[in-house]
């Protein structure tokens, strides 16, 4: 293959501009991924991105932006699993099984009774390939909005995940901690919509954070890994989309689970494939 | 109006499609009994998105369906326990990054191969138009996944309550734990063709969230759970006749709406019961 051939992605306006777009939905999911995967939340990126369906669909048919719709009804799915859980004896993981799916089958509902030029296929496995000049600016503020609310509340948040209980003890407003993150979560993930769509934006929020942990043991490093690893997840797994011909969103995420595989395999401390010599060098640690 | 009330009954689809769901949503809740009861949701979350490449897989090269589907789960979910062993990550992180990489990879097997698999499909389900083959693969799976119930629920039950009890009274815990999982994994698979595979989980845990509500006994949430599954899949196909074909919506918006009833009016458990009830007593 000629250098030619190579550099042909690049001399598209539309691929250099799915590329941005791409990383930039990468990097901010990937550093909420680290809080998320910390804290134990997995399945709250998973259950909040099928909520939103509903809140599209009405938002659309009020003629309000949809991603206020989304965030709205991705933030209500949350609260609502949590009033439940409050209130009724059922394990916290159950709630948000019944109530994420009960949003979601309700929005197919209401999709399929409407006429709309929207693509349910673009909203289930995003666009990144046609994403319009408005999305993309929306998501350079909100990603911008969001990294610098995680700056300046980054050890809160931190302290939060690791430790509700010890945060709460000194001094910390755990309840608010808990909304804002919920809150950057539904955000992030809103706008991630247009690009990866619902079903794919869940293991951005996820595989980053895992690998981070994985192979760093300080913070900064767990960031530093999860962020390098989407921003090189998203570039690739377009790049690689354009000459394949497949789904740019399914080629990111699998791009970021090799990355997720090699951690597993090659880490130094919990690597499978470790040089087992340095075993007793460590323990002698 | 009665007449207009009847028509999806004049339609042998309509009739086939009513009568899987109910199957596959009267087994599927027996089975959410034991899920809601062991914590296990997210479990029918990941194993329903990753038999899609199996799916995807199938169809390409011409199996049934379900075989790989079947396999396809059965990978994935070895595959989260040699990760969850090997790891110090969290169980839910390791879950998620699974089953998303297996959807990634049947995502991507059907955008090379458009033609050959429908992604719709897939996602959404396709009950109305179900294929004859489809129908008896989905029968054949209900059957035996209600003949292994029927012989061992008492032992499920046991190890779902309490594992390390189960243990200790000697029953082999890893061959229950698989023998829950390979269930899980094939009704995920059938219920994969009634609702799709973004709702499949809602089958699987919806009616036993709303039997736990209403009793304390498990035999009792069991027929509660199977009246509801059994009651709103068949509703919900009649129903989704006169909403243009969202039969999956339609299913679990039902059961959600049953679950909301549920959580508000349960006689014990519910939410009016606790606030006021529990006030009222206190006030006594």
């Amino acid at each position: 293959m000629s250098v030619e051939r190579l550099l042909e992605p690049f001399t598209f306006p539309f691929m250099v501009d799915a590329m941005v777009a791409a990383c930039v939905v990468g990097i901010a999911c990937a550093v909420l991924s680290c809080y998320l995967v910390l804290k134990g939340w997995s399945l709250m990126g998973d259950a909040v991105s099928h909520a939103v369906l509903p809140g599209i669909v009405l938002a659309y048919l009020a003629g309000v932006p949809l991603a206020i719709g989304a965030f709205v009804s991705g933030l209500g799915c949350a609260l609502l699993t949590g009033f439940i859980r409050a209130n009724a004896r059922l394990k916290e993981d159950t709630v948000m099984g019944v109530v994420f799916t009960g949003l979601f089958a309700i929005g197919l509902v209401m999709f399929s009774k409407i006429r709309t030029d929207l693509h349910l296929d673009h909203i289930l496995f995003g666009n990144v390939l046609g994403i319009e000049r408005r999305d993309f600016l929306e998501l350079i503020v909100v990603s911008g909005v969001m990294l610098c609310v995680v700056t300046v509340q980054g050890r809160d948040l931190l302290l939060f995940c690791f430790d509700a209980g010890h945060a709460k003890s000194i001094g910390l407003r755990t309840g608010w901690l808990n909304y804002l993150l919920l809150s950057l979560l539904a955000a992030t993930i809103v706008v991630s919509l247009k690009a990866v769509g619902i079903i794919l934006v869940i293991a951005m929020l996820i595989t980053p954070g895992a690998t981070g942990l994985l192979l760093a043991d300080r913070w900064r490093g767990v960031m530093a890994v999860a962020v390098a690893g989407a921003a090189f997840s998203s570039f690739l797994g377009v790049y690689v989309s354009f000459f394949a011909n497949v789904s740019p969103a399914a080629s990111i995420v699998l791009v970021q689970s090799g990355l997720f595989l090699c951690a597993l395999l090659f880490s130094s401390k919990h690597g499978l494939l470790r040089p087992r010599g340095l075993d007793s060098v460590v323990s002698a640690k | 109006m009665i007449q207009e009330l009847l028509t999806p009954f004049h339609y042998e689809y309509m009739v086939k499609a009513m009568a899987v769901s109910g199957l596959v949503g009267g087994v599927c809740a027996l089975l959410s009994c034991f899920v809601t009861l062991k914590g296990w949701s997210l479990m029918g979350d990941a194993l329903s998105h990753a038999v899609v490449p199996g799916v995807a897989l199938a169809y390409i090269i011409g199996l049934p369906f379900a075989v790989g589907a079947f396999f396809s789960g059965l990978i994935a979910a070895l595959g989260m326990g040699f990760v969850r062993m090997k790891t110090p990550l969290r169980e839910d992180a390791v879950i998620g990054v699974v089953f998303t990489t297996f959807f990634a990879a049947g995502l991507l097997l059907i955008s090379i191969f458009p033609s050959e698999v429908n992604l719709q499909q897939i996602i959404f389900g396709n009950i109305l138009g179900i294929a004859d083959e489809d129908v008896w693969q989905v029968v054949l799976i209900a059957a035996v996944t209600l003949g292994v119930l029927a012989v061992r629920h008492r032992d499920l039950m046991l190890f779902c309550f309490d594992a390390s009890h189960a243990r200790a009274l000697g029953m082999n815990v890893k061959v229950l734990h698989f023998t829950l999982l390979t269930l899980l994994s094939a009704m995920a698979v059938a219920a994969l063709q009634a609702v799709g595979a973004c709702l499949v989980v809602a089958m699987l845990v919806t009616p036993g969230a709303t039997a736990y509500l209403l009793t304390d006994r498990f035999s009792r949430m069991l027929k509660i759970a199977g009246v509801t599954g059994v009651g709103s899949s068949v509703a919900g196909a009649y129903l989704s006749y006169f909403f243009d074909g969202a039969t999956g919506g339609c299913i679990v918006a039902l059961q959600a709406l049953i679950f909301a009833v549920v959580f508000v009016f349960a006689p014990k458990h519910g939410l009016l019961t606790n606030r006021f009830g529990v006030a009222k007593e206190v006030g006594i």
